[in-house]
């Protein structure tokens, strides 16, 4: 009962993760850089989320500005960061990216206040689901929930509509992608859109499930996201997935077994270099 | 005065680590996001010495040699993973060495080890970080005109046409990792026995993202930028109190503005004024 | 000098070279041909050790060199110059030839850190960048010269390591006809002067000129071998050429 309580409650840490890192990994696809940034766009989501939740009450109404909000941010840290410097060595971006997180997050901080802010109203928090002879508290259910329908929602975008092709191709190549009419630039914002969109959504889940919103909640779970789409081999969106339900398996076992030695920061990346050192183009990644 | 020299102390520390990690990721091509750890691998060892009673000197030697071995694996590691892949493990050493710190009671846990023994004054600090920053300095001007220094150029430009004629490309990176590490070591037991007290916090991915911005604001590869890099970025907090209050606001926002706007750093506006490059 | 057995490697089900066995006699110079793809490029780089090979052995004057790193075969004289040119970017056309005419100094990274003298390496890389007619454009940084160049200056890097086995893939390629003509000519010296050269090369006229005997390689195997103008008259060797042409119609 113990193992399946710990297997489960990894799991639905592998789903928040897996909603954050399924967008690096479009991002990786498309571009080659590591969007470290996408904590900003995580934590601008809960933000959000949280204020509208406590002036107007609605959940409903928090998730779906959040998502906009979030959806926003995204395509313009595109434009207006990444894209110029789209021609310089892979470093400058990723340093860039760091440097927007590190700022914005003392920005939160500045705004908001160190602390952090919980929610007025989280009745998810409080309720307990049975789930035979299992207790899981309503967030977690829906994080799960969330994590289901949006990732099918993206599996079906990008199998069977115009768009969703249009984007694998311009992931395998580029300039061929171009040379049959497919704008990569619109396919490049739309993909940041939905990557700041599931970060966003995201967001709003981690705070409810901590009932704690502050300024540096983004930034490890944006890390572990990078170590995860490394891990899953960088561009791969099924590895991604698999390579979050692991990690979030992995840390809680972790934690209570290799607790005393190592924090649960330190045994997901204690995995991802374990795994790198045998496999070093990740779980799904193809051997170069 | 007491305050200057501590600043000055800062910022031969600050030379040391920008110098040290640009040996790593500047010359020999191998980025790092984990160069914190090193530090504070040298710092803890250091301090465990001291506390044991060996002198400050052979203290300090063994934090530069415990920080380079542990630089050594890890460069075994860059010899697995390259580029993106490497940036992230490297991350992961460095989320690794705070973790396992954090937990360890024999290393103080959160607390970390206090009452470190401070055989010198703070003249005496001021001297040591600056002697050792002019050390690094030379070395690494030195490793820019050997042969050493070319053969990491062509280790970053194109690994697989170094091999190709007859460079041992493993071999290089693993100088480059036990250098530079060993260097953040010397670093880390010099602060440990100037603060006389060491904690895990103090060598956060923070601390690795600070001495990288010092690293690229000064220009990546351009030992003279980087010193001036890390030199700025110490003295800009101490110069306009206010920024203390925002300090990760202004280093965050200066990295990402580098990068957008002149991602060769000072070396490179150097370059674009004078038509200079700058050594 | 060189001999290579039961040489295999596949590509995610892509025979791309097949159990090859081949020798290479010192001093002689060979050529390589076989239609685009044939496994050509695959089967130098088993050779080299950029790759391994998943069946097969290779020997290197006597010693089994299957295991052994590519700089250490590089250091043992067994040299490739890639037929997608690799400069290092950054470097003007001299340094890249001079870390190559070094290369005993940056065998040993330590030994490099203590050594600052240019001058020898200097002098040989510009004789060597002279020889191949390079040497007006020694100090311009690799990536602002034009792809006849940095052929001629990869070259001219791997002659730095003075190799006693060279394996060149496709140094003809993108050069005009005169310019063809005269690397071939060179090739030609450089063998006279004792170096043993593989040449892979899509410009027949010019391989059959120079090369004393030719190996054709089809899908990954080899079809023919022998004196190049025999070789060259077989209708298995035209069948495979022009097959290829067909299918590429
Ligand atoms: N790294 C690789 N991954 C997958 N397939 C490869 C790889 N390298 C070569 N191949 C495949 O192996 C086969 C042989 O390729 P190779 O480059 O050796 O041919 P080649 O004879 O050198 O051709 P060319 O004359 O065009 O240079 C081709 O089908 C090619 O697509
Ligand atoms: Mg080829």
């Amino acid at each position: 009962m113990f193992y399946l309580e710990l297997l489960l409650v990894g799991l639905v840490w592998g789903c928040t993760y897996a909603m954050m890192a399924l967008g690096l990994t479009l991002v990786y696809g498309l571009l080659r850089i590591l969007h470290v940034a996408q904590a900003t766009v995580f934590t601008l989501g809960a933000y959000v989320g949280l204020l509208v939740a406590n002036h107007t009450g609605s959940l409903a109404g928090a998730f779906v500005a959040a998502a906009l909000a979030a959806g926003l941010l995204g395509p313009l840290v595109y434009r207006f960061i990444y894209r110029p410097i789209l021609d310089k060595p892979p470093f400058v971006a990723l340093v860039a990216s760091i440097g927007l997180l590190i700022a914005m997050e003392d920005g939160f901080r500045l705004l908001f206040g160190p602390y952090g802010l919980s929610f007025a109203k989280n009745t998810w928090f409080t309720t307990a689901v049975g789930f035979g002879g299992l207790s899981l508290n309503l967030v977690q259910v829906w994080i799960a929930v969330a994590a289901v329908v949006l990732l099918s929602l993206f599996a079906l975008f990008a199998t069977r509509t115009r768009a969703g092709v249009a984007w694998r191709a311009t992931v395998s190549d580029p300039s061929i992608a171009e040379s049959f009419g497919v704008g990569v630039s619109g396919v490049r914002h739309t993909s940041f859109f939905i990557a700041s969109v599931l970060a966003g959504v995201a967001g709003v889940l981690v705070g409810l499930l901590n009932n704690l919103v502050e300024p540096g909640m983004g930034s490890v779970i944006s890390y572990k996201g990078l170590a995860i789409i490394v891990l899953g081999g960088l561009g791969n969106v099924p590895g991604t997935l698999l390579a979050s339900l692991l990690l979030g398996v992995v840390e809680s076992f972790g934690t209570v077994y290799l607790g005393k030695l190592l924090d649960r920061d330190a045994i997901a990346f204690l995995f991802l270099i374990l795994v790198l050192m045998i496999r070093p183009q990740g779980l799904l990644g193809k051997a170069r | 005065m007491d305050y200057y020299l501590s600043v000055a102390t800062f910022a031969g520390l600050n030379v040391i680590l920008a110098l040290s990690l640009n040996l790593i990721s500047g010359f020999c091509g191998q980025v790092s996001l984990g160069h914190a750890a090193f530090y504070g691998l040298g710092a803890y060892a250091a301090a465990l010495c001291s506390v044991a009673g060996l002198p400050m000197g052979v203290s300090v030697a063994v934090g530069m040699l415990v920080a380079g071995g542990f630089g050594i694996v890890t460069g075994f590691a860059a010899l697995r993973v390259r580029e993106d892949f490497l940036a992230i493990v490297t991350m992961g050493v460095g989320f690794l060495f705070l973790g396992a710190v954090r937990k360890q009671a024999w290393l103080g846990a959160e607390m970390g080890i206090a009452k470190i023994p401070s055989p010198l004054d703070k003249w005496g600090y001021a001297a040591l970080a600056i002697g050792g920053a002019v050390a690094v300095l030379l070395l690494s001007l030195h490793v820019r005109r050997s042969w050493m220094g070319r053969a990491f150029g062509a280790v970053a430009q194109d690994e697989d046409a170094a091999r190709s004629i007859g460079v041992d490309v493993s071999g290089y990176k693993i100088a480059a990792f036990f250098i530079g590490t060993a260097a953040a070591g010397l670093a880390g037991g010099i602060y440990a026995h100037m603060t006389q007290l060491v904690v895990p916090d103090a060598f956060n991915f923070v601390q690795s993202v600070t001495i990288l911005a010092m690293v690229v604001v000064g220009g990546i590869g351009s030992t003279l930028g980087v010193v001036a890099g890390a030199v700025l970025l110490t003295l800009m907090p101490e110069m306009f109190r206010f920024i203390n209050d925002y300090k990760l606001l202004v280093y965050g926002g200066l990295l990402l503005l580098v990068m957008r706007f002149s991602p060769e750093g000072l070396a490179g506006l150097v370059h674009r004024v004078t038509g200079r490059r700058l050594a | 000098m060189l001999e290579g057995v039961g040489l295999g490697i596949a590509f995610g089900g892509v025979r791309a070279v097949n159990g090859v066995n081949l020798r290479v006699e010192r001093g002689e110079l060979a050529g390589l041909i076989g239609p685009n793809g044939a496994g050509k490029t695959t089967l130098l780089r088993l050779l080299t050790g950029v790759l391994a090979p998943e069946a097969g052995s290779v020997r290197f004057e006597g010693k089994d060199v299957t295991r052994v790193p590519i700089h250490r075969r590089a250091q043992l004289g067994f040299v490739l110059t890639h037929q997608i040119v690799r400069p290092f970017r950054e470097m003007t056309l001299l340094e890249n030839v001079m870390v190559a005419a070094a290369s005993e100094v940056t065998r040993r990274p330590w030994r490099a850190l203590a050594s600052v003298e240019v001058w020898p390496a200097r002098q040989r890389a510009l004789a060597l960048l002279e020889r191949l007619g390079i040497a007006d454009a020694a100090d311009k940084p690799a990536h602002s010269v034009p792809l006849g160049y940095l052929k001629r200056m990869q070259v001219a890097r791997a002659l730095a390591l003075e190799p006693r086995l060279l394996m060149l893939d496709e140094p003809l390629a993108g050069l005009n006809y005169t310019e063809a003509a005269r690397f071939a000519d060179l090739i030609v010296q450089l063998n006279a002067e004792g170096t043993t050269i593989v040449l892979v090369e899509h410009n027949l006229g010019e391989v059959t000129r120079i090369a004393g005997r030719l190996l054709v390689l089809h899908n990954g195997a080899i079809l023919a071998e022998g004196e190049p103008r025999e070789v060259m008259a077989r209708k298995d060797v035209r069948d495979a050429y022009l097959g290829v042409q067909a299918a590429h119609a």
